[in-house]
């Protein structure tokens, strides 16, 4: 049987949005479960009743597993839960406005639960993070250097990476190649080969431009919710 | 022309005056120190002042940090608890020990240096606690030279000097899934870059007592590793005079660090 993952990340307090993947994944098959990669809350509107949902599923929707993101992590370090740290990137990108928009936006009994939220999961060989294991707003597209993308993947040790940062869908292979390395110390010198390893990193979009992965093939399906001529979702109604 | 790359003294003024002595022979005056300047050994202010006098340029060390920050790196500092203790107790030594001229030199003290295609680190362009070992993974030790833009980059911190040379490098890499049928792929030729670690003056670990330190050569880019005795028995004797732990007195005399190899040599401290 199919088993299949969902995964969704940009909702910044959209629940329209958020409802309307829910209903794409009811009338999809094998779902088994629902990764929320960050960036649940934004300044644009206020986010409570898509945290209330988050929190408190309604029945028959697909249990979301959330982590933190890039703005989750501009609140929290602006409300105190970072050390020293305040929301400096977003301070710097888009200036006071957006800072004090983004702490009205999210009520402060939602605090402690998203500080509670891990940074990625390890589930099987991949790694589901919002950036990547470098920084939660490391900005990973299929423009960024294979090294830089190899490096990623190279220290979660996993096989796929599954990141959101970017907003964008993609799912980039690495296919081959390799690299000689000469080592010379007081004890002499030493070659060594090493190939690059079939890995993959993928982009799994944001808001309603969802992810679905398929386990047991490997196959990425992306996907914009509620639309009703989704041009590679044939075959899953 | 010839210049020489030296790291971690580590308060051991015998090792740095040997070192210097051999630098000088060779008349090379162009000195980059990669830092760690203080902790384990008993000199800390002698080989602080000995390096402001020479005017030596000099980028900022794990433990140049640690004394300025105060000890708020996660535990991933030490390779295993022990040490940990062992590099607290050092610690708290260096830091009472050291004036506040002193203090605030090494407070001052750049992250990074660059010279053209030459970038100077302690441990990498990411962090001053991240080791560069020898043997790891190619593609993450050249994304740590590429990224930080640089052909040689110069670290130490791991106090194990080697040269390492990584060429004929290539990535491919293919769309999966791509909007427009089915992707070609394309493939990435890397670049040539050297990763050069100039081992330890002050507490080498690379199987001799002997400090060592490099010369590169920026007309030929040939790098020599070269070794220098000097009187470990006055930095041993000063070490237990002073109260540090004895176990540093004898790691110098044996020349590594028994069993305190870190475990993880690619985590890098996200405190
Ligand atoms: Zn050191
Ligand atoms: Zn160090």
């Amino acid at each position: 049987m199919i088993e299949r993952w969902a995964l969704v990340s940009g909702l910044r307090g959209d629940l329209e949005t958020y409802d309307l993947v829910q209903r794409d994944l009811k009338k999809t098959r094998g779902v088994t479960a629902l990764f929320v990669l960050g960036d649940l809350v934004g300044p644009e509107r206020n986010c409570d009743a898509l945290l209330d949902r988050l929190r408190n599923p309604h029945r028959g929707d697909l249990k979301p597993d959330c982590i933190y993101g890039w703005w989750e992590e501009q609140l929290l370090a602006e409300r105190g839960f970072r050390g020293e740290r305040k929301a400096d990137a977003l301070r710097l990108s888009q200036g006071e406005d957006a800072v004090s928009a983004l702490l009205n936006a999210v009520n402060p009994s939602h605090l402690k639960w998203l500080a509670s939220l891990q940074f990625g999961f390890i589930e099987l060989d991949c790694a589901l993070i919002h950036g990547s294991s470098s920084d939660v707003g490391d900005n990973l597209t299929s423009e960024t250097s294979p090294l830089i993308l190899l490096d990623r993947l190279t220290r979660l040790n996993v096989n796929r990476l599954f990141t959101a940062r970017s907003t964008k869908q993609f799912h980039l292979e690495l296919t081959g190649g390799g690299i000689n390395s000469q080592v010379k110390d007081l004890n002499g010198k030493r070659e060594q080969q090493q190939e690059v390893p079939k890995r993959s990193v993928i982009g799994i979009g944001a808001g309603l431009n969802y992810t679905l992965y398929d386990i047991g093939s490997d196959k990425t399906h992306f996907l914009t919710a509620g639309s009703k001529t989704n041009p590679k979702g044939k075959g899953f109604v | 022309m010839n210049h020489a790359i030296i790291s971690c003294l580590h308060a051991n003024l015998p090792a740095v005056e040997a070192v210097l002595n051999d630098i000088d022979k060779q008349g090379i005056d162009t000195i980059t120190c990669l830092g760690d300047l203080v902790g384990y050994g008993p000199q800390p202010n002698e080989v602080v002042e000995l390096i402001r006098k020479r005017g030596i340029a000099t980028c900022q060390g794990c433990w140049d940090e640690d004394i300025i920050d105060g000890l708020n790196a996660c535990e991933c500092s030490y390779p295993s608890q022990l040490a940990e203790r062992r590099g607290h107790l050092a610690h708290q030594w260096t830091d009472d020990q050291l004036t506040d001229e002193n203090k605030s030199f090494l407070a001052s003290l750049p992250t990074s240096l660059r010279r053209d295609r030459l970038l100077f680190v302690h441990g990498s362009p990411n962090s001053q606690h991240e080791y560069l070992l020898p043997d790891m993974d190619a593609f993450a030790a050249l994304e740590r030279v590429e990224t930080a833009g640089a052909d040689i980059l110069f670290c130490g911190h791991t106090h194990q000097p080697y040269v390492r040379e990584l060429r004929d490098g290539s990535i491919r890499v293919r769309l999966q899934n791509a909007e427009h049928g089915n992707d070609q792929g394309e493939e990435l030729t890397l670049p040539m870059r050297k990763i050069v670690n100039a081992g330890s003056v002050g507490e080498p670990r690379h199987g001799s007592t002997n400090a060592t330190y490099v010369i590169h050569n920026d007309a030929t880019d040939e790098v020599e590793i070269k070794e220098v005795a000097y009187d470990v028995g006055r930095t041993c004797q000063a070490i237990v005079e002073a109260g540090l732990p004895k176990v540093f007195a004898w790691r110098l005399s044996h020349g590594f660090e028994f069993a305190e190899q870190a475990e993880d040599a690619s985590h890098v401290c996200e405190r």
